[in-house]
């Protein structure tokens, strides 16, 4: 067992979701609720990650960022950011490949509120802020807990964007994932196979964890209709 | 000024011309049939929705929640509009008493909120999520989260002037029957109480008469007609709303002056027959007008085929029919009855079992029909609308 690239994973995986909670917090109420013609392009985008090899990510990002470009000299010249083989980077990265996990679940669950429930609020006296807080995240919690148990185990679970963005670099940028595909090509099976169920095992405790919030969630609607 | 004045216009996205007005402590039913615009009325008030075309102005208790005129417009936030959803829209993450601290103002204390649900019958299940309880029990949550934001404050410094109406939309159309009865019952009592506008939005004719006060008349976004319930049914202003207020008898015919302070009543069908009746002349409509009419069955007087008919009322006109079908609905039965001289024409009557049982008449039947002036309602046919 690589218990420095467990480490790495978790550091990841963990900043991943702290970065990303508020940001597809903000962005999932604003697109369950706008009417903007443009809705769909945002959704596509934000579904883009989803679809395209990881490895089209991560070679846009060295292109973006990488040392031989105007932003990424500019970073690394006024900020001492650099953002190729670092976790800083690994980090961005990681959370623009995410955003559909996150986004997606907690999107659904504003999407589930009832419309009538918000001007119930209003014409309770609450102002737009307070619905927010006193209504629709109560209401909407269990798609925020799907959102972070979604996007942890992708994260732990990512591999190719990884690889292109953070290199290989012990204690760095080397996670569980990138470690078992050393093993394996160094034919050290037994670790391999050890940290191959930690990562079976994380996942399928994640995607249980994400069912059962969707159940919940399912039943507050199916209370809320009654 | 006190109570609550509606004035509104618009066009699109649907067209609306609103016009009524709901005295403190008032009930006024808004009744139309499905998509008429009387929700979406009753949402403007709330300040829930808002045309953008909108002309006129909102006034409850002289202040103006929305005023096109002056530039005003109040966020329902900051109208006091104690608004009873359809579906009651509780929060359901929260207890009863949550429901209602939530819309309390600061001069509500937990105990007052508590008061307020004991009084509704709900102190033993204060404690309970919307889930838990029935739909009435729902329905009385509802209600107190909404007398909250248009009750007197009971700890404020001064006993101010109310300044809420009560919205009510459909409320009881979610609950059984027998409920629905308990339901009628309490918001009677309840307005013994409070002293506010309030405006009930129903689909239910007899649900409006036996509540409101007055009754409005919605429909394609138009108030047609408002009065007190007996004299709108009784008589409709035009055919439009004889139409929505399930009258049945409604009939075409002429209107011609007779002798002073009468008229004769052409009944004509689709042939060349025709049937005179006597009516009263109110001066109201010209000589040898295409008339709208309306026969109100309650007061008509229902004889045997070989009796003889003793006009009891001045002016009244005997008229001969078939009974052709008589359909027994418990204690009433609905009776079809065919005009001797106009039998393509068909009067509905519900008649109790006891008077058919007397006459001894059964479908087949001849009867004798004596009606009254005062049975007659008269509408030009074309009524000028707004």
């Amino acid at each position: 067992m690589d218990w420095s690239a467990l480490n790495v994973s978790l550091v990841l995986a963990a900043w991943t979701t702290l970065v990303l909670l508020p940001v597809g917090l903000a962005l999932a109420r604003w697109l369950a609720v706008t009417c903007w013609v443009g809705r769909p392009f945002i959704e596509a985008l934000l579904l883009l990650p989803l679809l395209l090899p990881p490895t089209v990510i991560g070679f846009y990002f060295l292109v973006a960022l990488g040392q031989g470009s105007i932003l990424g000299a500019w970073l690394a010249q006024t900020l001492g950011w650099r953002l190729v083989f670092t976790m800083q980077g690994l980090l961005l990265v990681s959370v623009l490949v995410n955003l559909p996990f996150m986004v997606q679940p907690i999107q659904r669950a504003f999407a589930a509120v009832p419309h009538s429930l918000r001007e119930a609020a209003w014409v309770s006296g609450l102002s737009t802020w307070q619905t927010f807080w006193r209504i629709e995240l109560p209401l909407a919690w269990p798609g925020l807990l799907a959102g972070m148990a979604l996007t942890v185990a992708h994260t732990l679970g990512e591999f190719g964007v990884v690889l292109m963005v953070g290199g290989n670099i012990a204690g760095e940028t080397r996670t569980l994932s990138v470690s078992l595909y050393d093993k394996v090509q160094g034919m050290e099976l037994q670790s391999a196979h050890v940290m191959a169920l930690a990562l079976v095992g994380v996942s399928l405790l994640a995607l249980t964890l994400v069912l059962a919030f969707d159940r919940v969630g399912q039943r507050g609607r199916a209370l809320q209709e009654r | 000024m006190s109570g609550l004045q509606v004035q509104l216009r618009s066009s699109s996205p649907i067209r609306l011309a609103a016009e009524f007005d709901c005295g403190a402590g008032e009930l006024v039913a808004l009744v139309g049939p499905s998509g008429s615009g009387k929700t979406s009325m009753l949402r403007a008030i709330a300040g829930l929705w808002t045309p953008p075309d909108v002309q006129g102005h909102i006034r409850v208790a002289g202040q103006d929640w929305l005023n096109t005129a002056a530039g005003v417009q109040l966020t329902p936030q900051e109208r006091r509009a104690g608004l009873v959803f359809q579906h009651y829209a509780l929060f359901p993450h929260m207890t009863a008493e949550a429901n209602v601290a939530l819309a309390a103002g600061a001069g509500w204390s937990a105990g007052d909120v508590q008061a307020l649900l004991s009084r509704l019958g709900l102190a033993t299940l204060a404690q309970r999520r919307p889930a838990q309880l029935s739909g009435g029990q729902q329905q009385r949550v509802a209600l107190a989260r909404a007398l909250v934001r248009v009750m007197p404050e009971p700890e404020a410094a001064s006993s101010q002037a109310l300044a809420g109406v009560l919205l009510l939309d459909e409320p009881f159309s979610a609950v059984d029957a027998p409920t629905r009865q308990t339901l009628y019952r309490e918001l009677a009592a309840l307005r013994q109480k409070v002293s506010v506008p309030m405006v009930l939005v129903t689909h239910d004719l007899s649900e409006a008469r036996r509540l409101a006060d007055r009754v409005v008349i919605v429909d394609a976004g138009q108030t047609l007609q408002t009065g007190e319930p007996a004299r709108v049914f009784a008589s409709p202003r035009n055919a439009r709303v004889a139409e929505l207020v399930g009258i049945q008898n409604h009939f075409a015919g002429r209107f011609f002056k007779d002798h002073p302070g009468w008229g004769r009543l052409c009944w004509t069908g689709a042939g060349q027959g025709c049937i005179e009746l006597s009516v009263v002349d109110k001066n109201k409509i010209d000589d040898g007008t295409p008339v709208t009419w309306v026969l109100n069955g309650e007061q008509v007087d229902v004889l045997a085929d070989d009796a003889v008919a003793e006009p009891r009322e001045a002016g009244a006109t005997c008229l001969r029919c078939q009974l052709a079908e008589v359909l027994p609905l418990g204690e009433i039965s609905l009776c079809t009855l065919i005009p001797q001289d106009l039998p393509e024409q068909r009067i509905t009557l519900n008649l109790t079992t006891r008077v058919l049982d007397r006459l001894k008449v059964s479908a087949g039947c001849g009867v004798q029909l004596l009606i009254a002036p005062g049975a007659l309602h008269i509408m030009p046919v074309r009524e000028v609308t707004v």
